[in-house]
C-alpha cells in the first residue's frame, strides 16, 4: 500500500459516477429466458433473514429443470444482453449489468477494498471470530489485534462441521470485519481487511475525508 | 475389564466381511457393489487405539497426531480413538455432554481427501450409522435430526461434531470426527435428564458394548467408503460444478430423518440464541436445510441447528 494516497482522484471518480457496476452472469449452462428489461428498476433481496428474494432477472432451463435467478442487489438493469433471450449459454456467461447507487458507507468500504488486504472467504459458509481471537477483540478492539500469515483466525462452520480457517496474506491488524456470525458469507466475498499498522492513519484519514466531502457535498448540493 | 480393548482392526475386518456385507448383499443392490464400497472405506479402523479413560477424544487425537509428526512417523488414515469415559467431554458451542463408562465415546480421524462437493457431505455419515446400527438393535424409532443428532423418543441419543484440524508438521488438514453415544449411561445430570436419553433406557435391556461399536464402525466405514466410491463414480462421469440426481447419502438420510415436514426453531446456536420458526419442506441436494416461514418465502440454511416445535 502506498503511503501517499491521490483523495482527489479516488474522490472525483466517486463524484463522475456515484454507482457500482454490478454483472449478472449464467449460474450454469441453460437456455436463458429474460424476466426484465433495459431500464427496470430491480430490489435486492431482504426480510430479517435475507429470506424474501430479489426481482426476478432471468429464468434458466437445464434438462428441463428451469431455474428463477434474483437480485442480490438494487438498482437499474442498465445493460441487457437481448441477444442470448431463448439462447443456450455457458456458465458465466454475461447477461445483463445492474446499476447500483452507491451510499457513503459503500464508498468508504470500496475504497477501503482497494487500501486494505483483504480475506475472502474460502466457501458459502458461516464464520465466527476463532476463541483466541475473539477474546483479544473483546478486550481490545479489532484494530488491536494482529494477525500474520499462517495463524487460525477464523472458524469454517458448515453442515455441523467447523473448520479453522487461516490467514495468508500480509502481516497487520484487522481493520475492517466483513461478516457477521450466524449470517452465510458467499465463495469469495470478503471476511476481513487487514492493514499494517503504521498504516491505520492513513486509513483513518481516508474515512475521514470521505466523510467530510460526502456531507460537505450534500449540504451544498 | 474394558470390553473395547478386545476390539482391533482385524476383528473389525472380520465383522465387516461376515456379517455387514452379508447384510448389503441381501439388499437389493447392484452385485459386487458393498465388496468395493467396503473396500474404499477400508481405512476406517484400520488402527484403533483403546483407553480406559481421557480427558477429550478430540484433543487425543490432535496430540496423536502432533506426536506422530514430530517422531518422523505417518498418521494412519482412518485412525479410531476410543474411551470408556471422558471426563472433559462437551458439545458444540461448549455445551455439556456427560460421558462416563457405559457408552461410546471417540474419535475418527479423517485424512481431508474428499472432494469440496462432497465433504460437504460427511457430517452425515455419523447419524445415519448411528440410526441404522440402533435400527438393528431394535430400537425401530430412531431417527436424524438435521444435520446428525440421533433420537430416540424425542430425546439425544447420539451426537457427532466434526472439527477441521492441520497438523503441525506437515501442514496436512484432517476432520476429527467426535462422537459420543448413550448406551448403557442411565444416569444424566440434572441439566440433561430431559433432553438426552440411553439405549438401554429405551429397551429396557443392557446393550452389549462390544457389539453395537462393531455394528456402528462397520456402517461407518461403509457409508465413508461410499462417500468416496461416489466421488469416483462422478469423476468418470466427468465431475462438474454439480451432482446430478439425489446422492445416495442424501437418500439414505432422508429415509432416516424425521425433520422434513416438521415446524423448528432454527440458530446458529439454536440453545443460546434461536432465530426464526418455520416449516421445513425439503433438504436440497448438498444437505441443506429448507425452510418455509409464515409469509411464504423460503430460506435455505447450510449451517446451524434445529430443535422441533
Amino acid at each position: 500500500m502506498s503511503d501517499e494516497i491521490d483523495f482527489d482522484e479516488i474522490l472525483g471518480k466517486y463524484h463522475s459516477d456515484p454507482y457500482e457496476y454490478v454483472d449478472v452472469r449464467a449460474v450454469h449452462t441453460g437456455k436463458v429466458h429474460f424476466l426484465v428489461e433495459e431500464g427496470s428498476q430491480v430490489d435486492a433481496v431482504s426480510g430479517e433473514w435475507k429470506h424474501i428474494p430479489g426481482t426476478p432477472l432471468f429464468e434458466i432451463t437445464r434438462e428441463r429443470n428451469p431455474k428463477k435467478i434474483t437480485a442480490t442487489t438494487n438498482g437499474v438493469v442498465s445493460s441487457l444482453c437481448s441477444e442470448h433471450e431463448g439462447q443456450f449459454v455457458e456458465a458465466g456467461e454475461k447477461l445483463m449489468t445492474i446499476r447500483h447507487p452507491l451510499k457513503k458507507k459503500e464508498i468508504i468500504e470500496g475504497i477501503l477494498k482497494e487500501v486494505l488486504y483483504i480475506f475472502p472467504a474460502p466457501e458459502r459458509a458461516k464464520y465466527f471470530f476463532s476463541l483466541d481471537v475473539q477474546s483479544r477483540i473483546e478486550k481490545k478492539g479489532a484494530r488491536e489485534v494482529s494477525v500474520k500469515s499462517g495463524d487460525e483466525i477464523i472458524i469454517m462452520s458448515l453442515m455441523k462441521r467447523d473448520t479453522p480457517v487461516y490467514y495468508n496474506g500480509e502481516n497487520g491488524v484487522i481493520h475492517s470485519v466483513y461478516f457477521k456470525p450466524g449470517v452465510s458469507v458467499d465463495q469469495g466475498a470478503p471476511l476481513i481487511g487487514v492493514c499494517p499498522a503504521d498504516k491505520l492513519p492513513l486509513i483513518q484519514k481516508v474515512i475521514t475525508r470521505v466523510k467530510a466531502d460526502w456531507d460537505k457535498k450534500n449540504s451544498t448540493g | 475389564m474394558n470390553e473395547l480393548t478386545l476390539l482391533t482392526p482385524s476383528v473389525l475386518d472380520d465383522y465387516v466381511t461376515s456379517v455387514e456385507n452379508r447384510r448389503w448383499q441381501q439388499i437389493n443392490e447392484p452385485a459386487g457393489e458393498s465388496d468395493t464400497i467396503f473396500r474404499t472405506g477400508a481405512y476406517v479402523g484400520s488402527v484403533i487405539h483403546v483407553f480406559s479413560s481421557l480427558d477429550r477424544a478430540m484433543d487425543k487425537a490432535r496430540d496423536h497426531i502432533a506426536f506422530q509428526e514430530k517422531n518422523g512417523k505417518p498418521v494412519a488414515n482412518g485412525s479410531l480413538i476410543l474411551a470408556s469415559s471422558l471426563s472433559l467431554s462437551k458439545g458444540r458451542f461448549d455445551r455439556s455432554w456427560h460421558a462416563p463408562p457405559g457408552g461410546l465415546w471417540g474419535c475418527l480421524i479423517l485424512a481431508d481427501t474428499f472432494l469440496p462437493l462432497f465433504r460437504n457431505l460427511l457430517p452425515l455419515i455419523p447419524g445415519i450409522a448411528c440410526c441404522e446400527a440402533l435400527h438393528q438393535e431394535g430400537a425401530s424409532n430412531a431417527s436424524i435430526r438435521w444435520v446428525n443428532d440421533v433420537l430416540l423418543q424425542g430425546k439425544k441419543q447420539a451426537g457427532f461434531l466434526i472439527e477441521g484440524f492441520r497438523s503441525p508438521v506437515h501442514g496436512e488438514n484432517f476432520h476429527l470426527l467426535g462422537f459420543g453415544l448413550n448406551l448403557n449411561n442411565n444416569l444424566f445430570p440434572p441439566e440433561l435428564m430431559e433432553t438426552a436419553v440411553s439405549l438401554a433406557q429405551v429397551l429396557n435391556r443392557p446393550i452389549d458394548i462390544y457389539l453395537f461399536t462393531l455394528s456402528f464402525l462397520a456402517k461407518l466405514r461403509y457409508y465413508t467408503g461410499l462417500l468416496l466410491y461416489e466421488e469416483e463414480q462422478w469423476l468418470v462421469r466427468g465431475g462438474g460444478d454439480d451432482y446430478k440426481g439425489e446422492h445416495p447419502l442424501i437418500k439414505r438420510w432422508k429415509e432416516l430423518s424425521d425433520t422434513l415436514g416438521k415446524r423448528v426453531r432454527f440458530g446458529y446456536d439454536v440453545v443460546r440464541n434461536p432465530q426464526y420458526e418455520a416449516l421445513v419442506t425439503a433438504i436440497a441436494s448438498d444437505g441443506a436445510l429448507v425452510l418455509k416461514h409464515d409469509d411464504g418465502s423460503t430460506s435455505v440454511e447450510h449451517s446451524g441447528e434445529i430443535r422441533y416445535c
